[in-house]
């Protein structure tokens, strides 16, 4: 059991060990600051470049242009054989003279250009919505290849094909974010780890002594995992620190369209949070490696 | 009963112990030894003959190599890992080389004893002063390890041993660094903790000593025992 007084000595050895080892504690907490700020910008422009791909599903249209010979079927036919398929929400029938009708007034002003031509060449079609769970690219192909399938549709065109290719740059993009994440990660654990263990070498004698006079593990421990947290507190309230001073610095330098980008999208009370527990997640796992490694007296 | 430990006559028993760091070097030969509670025991011998290694698998921070130890009803050697702590706050350990921490002052050393068990600060700060007016150091309280004389050290260690009230003082050459004045005042402390009926086991080589005080003796050679 621990009582309230082994709480109060070991907050006591935990401050008067990081004010006895400060430079090197500030140093963890430096690197700890830079490596959350990294991890945190590319956390950023990783969502903000995700949610602006998700906006684009959500306008994908996708056209399947009507063969004239299954005009005969009626539109209302074709259109229930598009809602059949899975993930259509709405479909709507354009037929030939709709279509050539909205090309003409397209070209209001300029109509000598269709002079000449008698007939309607363009064909009849049917623009169809998907459901917002199907608007991710790799359903929108498999809705597109459905309805590809049908005897009545001659092609089918949508949106979402360079959408489907920025999706894939955006995903090898988080692969590399993450491989960069977990390097850095690993290397801000080995500096925590490493300090602690100086900290842990300085104090053997006293941790021996201690052991000797019937001091528990935790006992021994605590002050040390104490450390490690104070220490990712501190580098998560830098990496804060760190990333205002950048975006104040660089916000005149971004180009207005370009702004979403780094854009945070959490308010600054949980980026504060997210930080400062990760600094701290990150401490206390430095601590725990190092203990589990030279703790041993 | 002192220091937490249960009723019974026995302090610590030890049965067919030994202690062997290869095949050819053995620091305790099938050691056999009963220490009633109460009991004021010198363990004697030359230097090199296993007492020092003998008292440290009384405190636990050696296993023996086979054999068994009793320590007030329980088998050493069965304790988990983790119960260890709690039997070593039972027991005061007068080191030969002190094992003070330097950074700390004397005040802070002797309240580790205390710290580490959880009484809480006035508790402590009380026990303490008594102790270190108990050893004549109160004026050095406030004084670090190394500022004190051997003999300074030597009482700021017994003090540590004893402030927690222990049920038994396993007490490693206590008066193997000092003068025979301060040797006999060293185990005429050990000595009054005794009459109060804590269990003592001290290892000295000084034969005078033991002249002097005509206590149990138990005697070590070439890790053999003998009484």
């Amino acid at each position: 059991m621990i009582k309230a007084a082994n709480i109060r000595y070991v907050l006591r050895d935990s401050l008067r060990s990081v004010r006895a080892n400060m430079l090197s504690a500030v140093f963890t907490a430096l690197t700890l600051g830079f490596s959350l700020a990294i991890l945190a910008l590319f956390a950023v422009v990783f969502l903000n470049l995700n949610t602006m791909v998700t906006g684009l599903g959500d306008k994908t249209v996708i056209v399947a242009y009507v063969k004239d010979a299954a005009l005969v079927a009626g539109p209302e036919r074709l259109k229930a054989e598009a809602l059949g398929v899975p993930g259509v929400s709405a479909a709507e029938f354009i037929s030939k003279e709709a279509a050539f009708s909205e090309l003409k007034s397209g070209f209001r002003g300029h109509e000598a250009i269709f002079e000449g031509v008698d007939a309607n060449p363009l064909p009849a079609s049917m623009e169809i919505k998907l459901k917002d769970s199907f608007k991710d690219p790799s359903k929108v192909t498999g809705a597109v290849e459905r309805l590809k399938a049908m005897s009545w549709v001659e092609e089918v065109q949508y949106s979402a094909e360079w959408v489907e290719r920025f999706s894939a740059f955006l995903r090898f993009v988080e692969l590399g974010a993450s491989v960069i994440g977990v390097f850095l990660a690993a290397a801000v654990l080995f500096i925590i780890s490493n300090t602690i263990r100086l900290t842990v070498y300085a104090r053997k004698d006293e941790i021996e002594i201690m052991r000797l006079v019937g001091a528990s593990d935790l006992y021994i421990k605590a002050p040390f995992f104490i450390e490690g947290a104070l220490q990712g507190f501190a580098g998560g309230l830098l990496a804060l620190l760190m990333l205002g001073g950048a975006g104040l610095m660089l916000s005149s330098e971004i180009p207005s369209y370009l702004a979403f980008v780094v854009a945070v999208p959490i308010s600054i009370p949980m980026l504060f949070l997210s930080l400062v527990c990760a600094g701290i997640f990150m401490g206390v796992a430095g601590s725990l490696i190092s203990m589990g490694r030279f703790l041993k007296v | 009963m002192r220091g937490g430990f249960h009723k019974g006559n026995t302090m610590i028993q030890m049965f067919h112990v030994t202690k062997s760091y290869d095949s050819s070097t053995h620091a305790l030969i099938d050691v056999t030894i009963k220490i009633p509670k109460g009991d004021f025991l010198f363990i004697t011998g030359p230097s090199g003959a296993g007492k020092s290694t003998l008292l440290k698998i009384m405190f636990g921070t050696e296993a023996p190599t086979s054999g068994q130890i009793i320590l007030d009803g329980r088998n050493y050697v069965k304790i988990p890992s983790e119960e260890i702590p709690l039997l070593r706050r039972r027991i005061g350990f007068v080191f030969q080389d002190f094992k003070l921490i330097s950074n700390k002052t004397v005040f802070e050393n002797v309240a580790l004893s205390l710290q580490v068990m959880g009484v809480d600060p006035a508790e402590t700060r009380k026990r303490v002063l008594r102790m270190l007016s108990y050893v004549k150091l109160q004026h050095r309280a406030n004084f670090k390890p190394l500022c004190l004389s051997g003999g300074e050290q030597q009482r700021v260690a017994i003090a540590r041993a004893l402030v927690k009230d222990p049920a038994i003082i396993l007490a490693d050459e206590p008066t193997g660094n000092l003068d025979p004045a301060l040797s006999t005042e060293t185990i005429e402390l050990f000595r009054e903790v005794n009459n109060k009926g804590t269990t003592v086991v001290i290892a000295t080589h000084d034969k005078g000593l033991i002249e002097r005080y005509a206590r149990r003796t138990a005697h070590l050679e070439n890790g053999r025992l003998t009484e």
